[in-house]
């Protein structure tokens, strides 16, 4: 059985959505969907920000607060919102023409100021609404309408511009690779900074059938010969392959922010829990909701996120959740909000 | 509408696009008379639900299988 809870995410009722037989723009928000609602992120702690084109009608099919911008807009918006509510997780979701052409400057200073919002970038190579125009990501020679006899500019390499200074997070993955595709999503979410994963995707309507394909998957075997995966974290990616280049900031500047980050012990002699009696403190019967990150029990009780019947279902409660909150976005400074109310048995302790 | 075996089809979602019958393994759904249709044969690999940009097409779970 697979989950299909992601639905959940999707204004269904304005399905089926307007994007053409085949096009690459319902993957990109069905997959974006799943890994969001893996992630817990909801419409709590979420908003989702798009320009115009076909990639910009994306944010407008979330049940999520939205905003859809003018064209080439949405990282203003999304920086915005970012700076006033640092508490929110902000998703970008446009199309290559609306950040790379008329919303590249944006793309340039956002970048480089390094909010920590997240762009999935649903990248046709085309501007597909307006009618198979080249754009600024058109590779050099394909036919489109404007460039009947191919496109003579050399196009613009996100993938270059955005990994010059560290940090930086770039991904490169196509709608066909849906594994790797995932892995991407899920990837640039959890980076604390601004990331970018460009979704190499099909405009088949105003695009392909123009370049010879009748029909997506054919694009998408095109795809498939045109870039390779690469494992591993790269510095940067060759104009051919696919993967995650990311750099965090240098070494010496990050060990000092990791100290400040550590809370000071206020309380002497902190009560001692064990994972059992951890458990038992899991928010229902009015009880708290504690929970153990690195040796220490926190009070999450007060958070927004488990109130009303969300206490109830509350699915972290009594577990000990060093791991999860290490990979989790913003997760340690969370935690470091709530009171400390104990020390945590490790299981060596225990069997003392 | 044909009874189904193993995936259950969303005719309003679905717009043809035929990616589904593209990237089934086993090349068992076709698209027939404007219809996705499903022969026997299926082997639950969810490639058509995964692929499917329309959320249009679902391998049903063990349980509601008509079999
Ligand atoms: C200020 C302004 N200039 C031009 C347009 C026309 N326009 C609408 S969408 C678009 C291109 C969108 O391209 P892209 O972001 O790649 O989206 P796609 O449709 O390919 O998904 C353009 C030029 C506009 N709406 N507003
Ligand atoms: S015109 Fe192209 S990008 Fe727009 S919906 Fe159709 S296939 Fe998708
Ligand atoms: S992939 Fe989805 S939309 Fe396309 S034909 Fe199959 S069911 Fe219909
Ligand atoms: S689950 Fe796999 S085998 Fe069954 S119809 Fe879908 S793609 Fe074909
Ligand atoms: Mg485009």
């Amino acid at each position: 059985m697979i989950d299909r809870s992601y639905k959940e995410l999707l204004k269904l009722k304005r399905f089926p959505h307007t994007w053409c037989p085949g096009c690459g723009i319902g993957a990109v928000l069905k997959n974006v969907a799943i890994s969001l609602r893996e992630l817990g992120w909801n419409d709590r702690n979420t908003t989702v920000v798009s320009g115009i084109g076909c990639s910009g009608r994306m944010a407008g099919y979330m049940n999520l607060d939205a905003v859809h911008t003018p064209h080439g807009r949405a990282l203003t918006a999304a920086e915005a919102i970012k700076t006033v509510r640092p508490d929110l997780n902000v998703v970008v979701l446009s199309g290559d023409g609306d950040l790379g052409a008329i919303g590249g400057n944006h793309l340039l200073h956002t970048s480089r100021r390094n909010p920590n919002i997240t762009v999935f970038c649903n990248d046709n190579e085309i501007y597909g609404l307006t009618g198979g125009q080249a754009g600024p990501t058109t590779p050099k020679g394909t036919k489109t309408i404007t460039s009947p006899r191919g496109e003579i500019f050399q196009p613009l390499r996100l993938g270059r511009i955005l990994t010059t200074q560290a940090p930086y997070f770039y991904a490169r993955t196509t709608v066909y690779h849906l594994n790797h595709f995932k892995a991407c999503i899920r990837e640039a979410l959890f980076w604390k900074g601004f990331s970018f994963v460009d979704i190499i995707s099909d405009c088949i309507e105003l695009n392909g059938r123009r370049l010879g394909f009748k029909t997506a998957h054919q694009m998408f075997k095109w795809f498939d010969e045109r870039f390779h995966i690469v494992e591993g974290v790269r510095d940067h990616l060759k104009d051919d392959e696919l993967g995650i280049a990311k750099r965090e900031v240098e070494a010496e500047v990050k060990a000092e922010m990791e100290v400040e980050k550590e809370p000071k012990v206020l309380i002497e002699g902190l009560k001692l829990f064990t994972l059992e009696e951890l458990k038992h403190f899991d928010g229902t019967d009015g009880k708290p909701i504690y929970i153990g990150y690195k040796g220490k029990v926190y009070d999450i009780s007060t958070s927004p996120l488990f109130q009303g019947e969300k206490r109830m279902r509350c699915h972290i409660a009594g577990k000990d959740l060093t791991r999860d909150i290490e990979i989790a976005p913003h997760g340690e400074d969370l935690v470091y909000h709530f009171p400390m109310v104990g020390k945590l048995k490790v299981k060596a302790e225990a069997e003392k | 509408m044909k009874p189904r075996l193993n995936v259950i089809w969303n005719e309003i979602y679905c717009k043809r696009c035929i990616l589904c019958v593209e990237v089934c393994p086993v090349g068992i759904l076709s698209l027939e008379m404007d219809e996705i249709v499903e022969k026997p044969g299926c082997i639950r690999c969810y490639q058509c639900e995964r692929y499917c940009p329309d959320i249009a097409i679902e391998v049903m779970d063990e349980g509601e299988k008509s079999s």
